[in-house]
């Protein structure tokens, strides 16, 4: 066979492809967080998420 | 070959013992004593030419050495160093001519560590050009011109079917296609040609069994062979059966990609001085079904010259697993002294991966900095919606290795044809 170690990275490339599509994978990484209280529902203003103790507000300043 | 017919003779300069092995196919011999070259058809070995060289070379394949090449015996019998002068420097390099009784002679050329075994064309090649560059086709295969230069001898040891004289001089014209390299010298009374095929130096070394290792080669010569070519050629056929792979894979995600809205909503902002917490929502909950994949919730609010931001939490009923995430819809746009000008966009998609099917509802946090303070923005959520960007990033990985050897043959190619008289800014090197 031509080239092992380029076709075993070709074909890697192609299973993780095949996997990341089976799995729905995509580049975004939102916060994931377990076990959120059901009071959610009666009181949405009084959740707080849990990435803006890390990032402020989470929002960015644009305009020219 | 059987054992060397030799014929001894005393050198009339010095008196040093003269070995011919040619015999009568000799014109010149030079003794390996004083230099002095001789006249091999003259029963007294008239003199030719006392010793004239500037400097002594040794040659790296003693004189007598017998060794098979590619098959057939051969002795080495003679040796020159030959010169050209480009652009005020000299280039040297070696030529050793073999002898085999039944097959005649031929030549070995070392320059540099590049070997070339050449051997006497008797056909005149067809010349051509193209542009400013010729090219000679010669049994079917065009070789490309290279370098022309006037060569001089400067060195000479050993016996030679010509009369061999230090300074004699002959105009040098090189043509390839690697491996090979047709040459043509010219003199006032002939020209002849000679076909080169490049040779690596062990396989020199290991046929007449010569000690130690040979120099190793210095840079790229003429017609060396382009060993990144081939590599780079047949990785790009192996690129292109992979990237079909993957461009096929994508146009099936992309033609059975279930696209599912899952939810929709339109929704209206307006806070005259409302606490921020107080605008927050929940939506109706909806159903995400069949197979984990990713989900899309696109924003699109009607923002003009401000921003809206949309604190954004996923929350799965039975499980509580909630996917926390804030987007920003924002777009500008004005003139000024560069002309019309925008910046961003009213509509934002965000992807989250790996959601599984389940009962979900979105927590909605919106803020927003706009003139009026009232705005109009539509949420809507699908499944399983296909990205082009994982392929994209595939192809890219992919076509790294092909680019680096391709690269580096064109790298070679490069540093070859920098030596020719085709170089970048160099219109004509000959001396």
């Amino acid at each position: 066979m031509k080239h092992p170690i380029y076709t075993t990275f070709a074909a890697l490339l192609v299973i993780m492809l095949v996997a990341a599509e089976a799995r729905g994978w995509t580049p975004m990484r939102p916060t994931e967080v377990k076990n959120i209280p059901r009071s959610i529902r009666d009181n949405p203003g009084a959740y707080r998420p849990h990435y803006r103790s890390f990032f402020g507000t989470g929002r960015y300043l644009r305009g020219k | 070959m059987s054992a060397p017919a030799v014929s001894s003779l005393s050198c009339p300069q010095c008196g040093a013992a003269i070995t011919l092995r040619t015999l009568d196919q000799a014109q010149s011999v030079v003794c390996s004593s004083c230099g002095s070259i001789l006249d091999a058809r003259d029963p007294n070995l008239h003199v030719l030419q006392a010793f004239e060289a500037k400097q002594k070379f040794t040659p790296q394949i003693p004189l007598g050495t017998r060794g098979a090449l590619k098959g057939e015996k051969w002795e080495v019998v003679g040796y020159q160093v030959r010169r050209i002068t480009i652009d005020g420097t000299s280039y040297y390099w070696e030529e050793y001519l073999l002898f085999n009784p039944y097959k005649g002679f031929r030549y070995l050329t070392q320059y540099d560590g590049h070997w070339n075994d050449v051997q006497i064309v008797k056909a005149a090649p067809a010349e051509s050009i193209n542009g400013r560059q010729p090219f000679v086709t010669l049994y079917g295969e065009t070789f490309k011109h290279f370098q022309t230069a006037t060569a001089y001898t400067e060195f000479v040891l050993g016996e030679f079917p010509w009369q061999v004289r230090v300074g004699d001089h002959a105009v040098v014209r090189d043509f390839v296609a690697p491996p090979r390299m047709l040459s043509e010298e010219s003199t006032p009374d002939e020209t002849t040609w000679s076909l080169g095929t490049y040779t690596p130096a062990a396989q020199i070394w290991k046929a007449f069994s010569l000690p130690g290792k040979p120099l190793r080669p210095r840079g790229v010569y003429a017609n060396q062979p382009d060993e990144y070519r081939p590599v780079a050629g047949s990785m790009a056929k192996r690129y292109l059966l992979f990237a079909a792979i993957i461009v096929g894979l994508g146009v099936l995600r992309f033609v059975t990609a279930a696209r599912e809205t899952v939810f929709a909503t339109d929704s209206s902002f307006f806070r005259p001085g409302a606490p921020a917490d107080s605008l927050a929502f929940v939506t109706p909950t909806f159903t995400v079904k069949g197979r984990t994949t990713d989900l899309e919730v696109t924003t699109e609010a009607q923002v003009d010259n401000g921003w809206a931001y949309f604190d954004y939490a996923l929350v799965n009923e039975q499980t509580g697993t909630t996917y926390e995430f804030g987007r920003e819809v924002s777009y500008y746009y004005g003139r000024d002294s560069d002309g019309a000008w925008s910046e961003g966009s009213r509509r934002d998609r965000a992807l989250l991966p790996s959601v599984p099917a389940g009962q979900y509802f979105l927590r909605v946090l919106p803020e927003a900095q706009v003139p009026t303070d009232f705005l109009e923005y539509r949420i809507v959520v699908r499944r399983d919606v296909p990205i082009v960007t994982p392929y994209l990033v595939c192809l890219a990985l992919l076509a790294i290795p092909p680019i680096f050897w391709a690269l580096r043959a064109w790298g070679m190619e490069s540093a070859r044809w920098k030596e020719s008289d085709y170089a970048p800014d160099d219109d004509d090197d000959d001396e």
